[in-house]
């Protein structure tokens, strides 16, 4: 104990902090689940801002230097670093060879929670390896690549600047939105200084609302024969430039979301589409990073809200993209998602949501062959168990009065406004509704990361199940190997199989002389096909998921011979005489 | 004016000799050649990049006085590495706008991107020459997990890559009926046998029955773009817009705001003959079809074209390819495109034998029309041309894919089909110049017409004006009304917003057709000058000043 508090004084304050530590552990219980007593310290109910989730990411990268890989995979425009976190076990193993699961959150700015339910993941991981053989296992056979953010600078402006629940989305780059010439030029206005923006609403004679005479947070549609009090004037602003229109021309536009590389689309066709894919520097950077990763095999990536487990394909027009056998095994890690995620619903981009063109689900899937999954965090459901959709008024007016006390909304406040007058300034914060209330996330955060962590599951695992020797006579012997995946996903996705995305996988015999090798296609009746180039390294198209492949080879002579596979998203695996 | 004329007269003497020179430019060469009309001060030079293969990327940027806000045209040469014509063509146009019609620029800007295949280009003058489309990027173009392990090999050791054909009953070609040189398919549905297997020259390699099918080049820039890019296939890559010199490109083209059209030098054509409409395809919401009106301005475009350019169009079947860059700047860009390879090989009329009587009574479909492949015309050209060095002729090579079988090597030569003799491309130039300069001329151009000023009681006045497009285009392509890649026209009026009773200072709309005219007008209060710009920087813009 002294050694670890010696290693841990830096300051006084920190000596402290380690102190406070030893007490703590004997006035707690454990609970069930949770990492008890994590060398790294986070409370999971409230928000990180880039330094914050920088700092958290240090600390889990310096406290398990055998598990944790602190790694940028690039800059944003504003110059920041991307960080990934790169989790397995790295004594047994390098991790970038060992079948992976990518995670990232945050695409969208406002869409802040991804980012905490990534952190929590790696920080429970880490802390978990020692305790849990199930974890310590896992992350034996798998590596998780984890990018809590690949949107930080926008992330920042979000939780520092004026923005509603809905902006900025993009990231930072300011666009001429209007087709005047200038880009930027009319943004938000701050009236009342609360760093959110919120609704201006006017008295007005010819209005069509009123406010709830129980509730004057509520404003009321009167019926078409009543005469109302109030008219609406949209999220608080002034018009900048004299062009007669309000906040027409903020940050952005544009949406990180349609900027990948599969069927991609220009803006006429899918609004918010960059230049063209990877045109950003941050779908940019994750694209490298996957590339340069061929090991992932499985991905997720977290955005709000809605409480959805989506997968593709985003748009009706590639709806071929996406077979049967590949579905199947979507729908099974879907279906178990929607189990461990109460409140949950696993559904299809295009048809339940809305039309996408170059989503980054879509690329994962279509142009890497990887199974991925996007999840809309925060769902009605985790506050009444009832399912009242998305942006129900009266549901969040009645969680702002019960759960949360009015710690939601800013009161209706009078301003003078330069163009309108007198105006009322009020509404929901910024952190409301799409985000969780804090005594929600670290649940949701929990149950999320089993979902992801089931998915790593099964990403491949392969071994050699057995060999097998027969004597041909005059000093030949025929060799026949069998290869084994015991998890769901197969090598190489049938998206991968027909464009042939990724290298086959590799079965070579080393220590031996041959003469012959060959794929063992149905062993019963003897069907073989032959390879004559290299016939030591046997090239495998595809080792099926829950299924095997047989290998057979030729050799004269030959002793301890050693068998290797080498799978790409299978990882490495090798078999000694 | 005259002595515009003279100079113009002596510079060109002047100019010429230095061209002068009896093959297609090396790419350094080509460098010489700009920076020399890089010391031209209406023109500057920049390289946007270099490519994986070391060559730089150059636009040369041609304008005067406030060139950024004058309509534009880009000229872009060197889409395909084979393509080294193109190249030749782009330059030329550079130095004779620069050198003789200098006059031009004070209306349209020019971006000349005189070569975006450097790498493949430079295959023209490699020991080894073969007609080359990808970059020096490393590409696994089979997807089979090992990269270029399948390139050519130059069995007969001329330097060259050629054909290669294989005596077999297994065939599916057969010799051209009237010119053995070359080989036509076998006529299956005629039940023709076949006698040859037709390959390019090369060794399989790795013996997976493919030849050639892992080359040593990487990816081509005409098969990188977003448009109907072919993904996965070879010489295109894993994702669009994935190689440095595409991403070059198009970062720096849009930055520019001026441009209205391209004029690419390349193997699909829109000039001789202009785009189909397909109304099905130009409904959809992923658009497979140019949209009407824009049919229309290239119909328009491509009648210019015809009275421009000598050349007849014949075998011109090619109107775009999946990934290429024609097609994106009108489909993902929104601008008018143009695409023409300058050059091709003319028909070649057989020449007339007398008919029999009897024959002249038969129906004509009962008379066998005689086969005319693009190979047989073009031989029969060249011997019509008297031309030389452009055939190899066959020669037996033992081959060790083929151990007992008569292999030959030989064929038309690479790059002659596709590029003429050099001394015949300054005339091509000369009309594809002119063409362009035509092209300029029909720019979108604003005007202000019929100013009127009303003086109202109580010191206001009312200020109309008719704001017209005089060209018979319209300022934005039917597609480019859809395009945040366009500005919108956008009209400004100089006076404090207090004093404009009616009216925005500040107003946008969408476009203004051929010849159309909108009429604009303010109240205003008080007196003094009042200036009123429109405009956007790929339409011009037009300015009006008056008195209260």
């Amino acid at each position: 104990m002294n050694k670890s508090i010696y290693s841990f004084i830096i300051s006084f304050l920190l000596s402290c902090f380690a102190l406070s530590e030893t007490n703590a552990q004997e006035k707690f219980f454990r609970a069930i689940g949770t990492p008890h007593q994590p060398k790294v310290e986070v409370s999971w109910n409230r928000y990180y801002t880039y330094e914050g989730v920088t700092e958290i990411m240090q600390k889990i990268a310096k406290a398990y230097p055998n598990l944790a890989r602190l790694e940028s995979i690039g800059k944003s425009v504003e110059g920041r670093n991307i960080w990934s976190i790169a989790i397995s076990d790295f004594k047994t193993g390098n991790p970038d060879k060992k079948p992976a699961m990518y995670i990232d959150g945050n695409i969208h700015s406002n869409e802040i929670q991804g980012t905490e339910f990534s952190l929590y993941t790696a920080w429970y991981l880490t802390e978990m390896f020692d305790e849990l053989d199930f974890i310590k296992e896992l992350l034996q056979d798998k590596t998780f690549y984890i990018v809590p953010t690949i949107n930080p600078d926008a992330r920042d402006n979000f939780m520092k600047e004026p923005n509603t629940p809905h902006s900025p989305r993009s990231g930072m780059l300011v666009l001429d939105n209007d087709g005047d010439g200038e880009a930027g030029e009319d943004r938000f206005d701050d009236l009342n200084g609360d760093n959110h923006i919120t609704l201006m609403i006017r008295k007005s004679t010819t209005g069509r609302f009123i406010k709830d005479p129980l509730d004057d947070r509520r404003l009321m549609e009167v019926g078409p024969e009543q005469k109302g009090e109030y008219e609406m004037l949209g999220f608080e602003g002034i018009d900048r430039d004299g062009d007669g229109r309000v906040n027409e021309d903020g940050i952005g536009y544009y949406d990180p979301n349609r900027d990948w590389g599969w069927k991609w689309q220009p803006d006429y066709v899918q609004r918010g589409a960059y230049k063209y894919p990877f045109s950003l520097p941050e779908t940019r950077a994750v694209a490298d990073f996957v590339m340069k990763h061929p090991n992932i095999a499985g991905a997720q990536s977290y955005h709000n809200y809605g409480g959805m487990i989506l997968r593709g394909p985003g748009a009706e027009e590639d709806l071929d993209t996406y077979n049967k056998e590949d579905v199947k095994i979507y729908d099974a890690i879907g279906k178990k998602g929607e189990e461990l995620i109460p409140g949950y619903k696993y559904l299809v981009v295009y048809k339940d949501l809305y039309s996408v063109f170059g989503g980054e689900l879509d690329w994962f899937y279509g142009g890497r062959g990887i199974y991925t999954y996007t999840n809309e965090l925060m769902v009605s459901y985790l506050y009444y168990h009832k399912n009242e959709g998305r942006a129900n008024q009266e549901e969040e007016l009645n969680v702002d009065k019960y759960l949360t006390f009015g710690d939601a909304f800013v009161p209706w406040v009078e301003y003078n406004h330069p163009q309108f007058g007198t105006i009322e300034v009020g509404g929901f914060k910024k952190n409301f509704s799409r985000a969780h209330p804090g005594f929600l996330l670290e649940q949701d955060a929990h149950r999320n990361m089993a979902f992801t962590i089931y998915h790593a599951y099964h990403t491949p695992k392969l071994s050699v199940l057995n060999v097998q020797e027969k004597s041909l006579g005059g000093g030949l012997k025929e060799i026949t190997a069998t290869i084994y995946n015991e998890r769901l996903m197969p090598t190489h996705s049938s998206q991968d199989l027909k464009y042939n995305i990724e290298r086959p996988d590799y079965v070579s015999i080393s220590g031996a002389n041959v003469v012959v090798g060959m794929v063992v296609e149905n062993e019963d009746f003897n069907k073989v096909k032959e390879q004559v180039q290299n016939p030591s390294k046997i090239s495998v198209a595809n080792i099926p998921g829950l299924g095997t492949v047989k290998v057979r080879w030729i050799i004269s002579g030959g002793g301890n011979y050693s068998i290797k596979v080498d799978s790409a998203k299978g990882g490495i695996v090798e078999w000694k005489k | 004016m005259i002595k515009h004329l003279l100079f113009t007269f002596f510079f060109g003497l002047l100019w010429f000799p230095l061209i002068a020179q009896n093959n297609y430019p090396t790419s350094q060469e080509i460098t010489q050649r700009l920076q020399k009309l890089n010391t031209n001060k209406v023109a500057s030079l920049t390289s946007l990049t270099k490519s994986e293969g070391g060559q730089d990327i150059w636009v040369l940027k041609v304008g005067t006085g406030d060139f950024n806000n004058k309509p534009a045209i880009a000229v872009v040469g060197g889409a395909e590495g084979f393509h080294v014509l193109s190249v030749e063509l782009a330059l030329q146009f550079a130095e004779r706008l620069i050198n003789l019609h200098p006059e031009i620029l004070e209306k349209t800007t020019f971006y000349i991107f005189p070569n975006m295949s450097p790498d493949a280009y430079n295959q023209y003058y490699n020991n080894l020459k073969y007609e080359r489309r990808g970059n020096a990027t490393k590409a696994d173009q089979d997807r089979d997990g090992s990269i270029n392990e399948d390139p050519y090999e130059d069995l007969n050791k001329d330097g060259l890559i050629t054909q290669m054909r294989i005596e077999s009953p297994l065939g599916d070609y057969v010799l051209h009926p009237t010119d053995a040189r070359v080989l036509v398919k076998a006529d299956r549905a005629k039940g023709e046998a076949g006698s040859y297997i037709v390959y390019s020259e090369g060794i399989d390699n790795d013996k997976d029955g493919k030849l050639n099918e892992d080359l040593e080049e990487g990816i081509a820039f005409n098969t990188n773009f977003t448009y109907k890019f072919p993904v996965f296939q070879p010489l295109a890559g894993d994702f669009p817009v994935s190689q440095k010199e595409t991403r070059a490109l198009v970062d720096y083209l849009f930055d520019q705001w001026n441009i209205f059209a391209f004029v690419t030098f390349s193997p699909a054509n829109n000039l001789s003959e202009p785009l189909k409409f397909n109304e099905g395809d130009a409904k959809k919401r992923v658009l497979t079809s140019m949209l009407k009106k824009d049919i229309a301005t290239n119909k328009m475009v491509s009648d210019l074209y015809n009275k421009t350019v000598s050349q007849k169009a014949f075998q011109q079947d090619n109107q775009g390819t999946d990934g290429d860059f024609f097609q994106w700047a009108y489909f993902h860009f929104g601008r008018y495109s143009f695409s023409t390879p300058g050059w091709w090989i003319p028909e070649v009329k057989a020449e007339k034998t007398e008919e029999k009587e009897e024959e002249k009574d038969k129906k004509p479909d009962a008379k066998e029309k005689p086969i005319v492949t693009k190979e047989s015309n073009f031989m029969a050209w060249a011997d019509q041309q008297n031309l030389k060095n452009i055939f190899v002729p066959w020669i037996t090579v033992s081959h060790p894919d083929f151990p007992n079988q008569k292999v030959e090597v030989g064929g038309i030569k690479p790059f002659v089909m596709q590029n003429p003799p050099f001394n015949m491309v300054d005339s091509i130039a000369i009309q594809h110049t002119n063409f362009i300069l035509k092209l300029a001329a029909m720019q979108p151009k604003l005007e202000f017409h019929n100013l009127k000023v009303e003086k109202l009681s109580g010191g206001l006045s009312r200020i109309t004006a008719d704001l017209f497009n005089n060209s018979p285009l319209p300022t934005h392509s039917e597609l480019g009304e859809k395009s945040r890649w366009l500005r919108k026209i956008r009209i400004d009026i100089t006076k404090d917003k207090k004093e404009v009773i009616a009216g925005n200072t500040i107003h946008l709309i969408d476009k203004l057709d051929a010849f159309e005219t909108k009429t604009m007008s303010w109240i205003v209060k008080g007196s003094g000058n009042v200036e009123i710009k429109a405009g956007a920087a790929h339409c011009g813009i037009a300015t009006l000043n008056t008195k209260l």
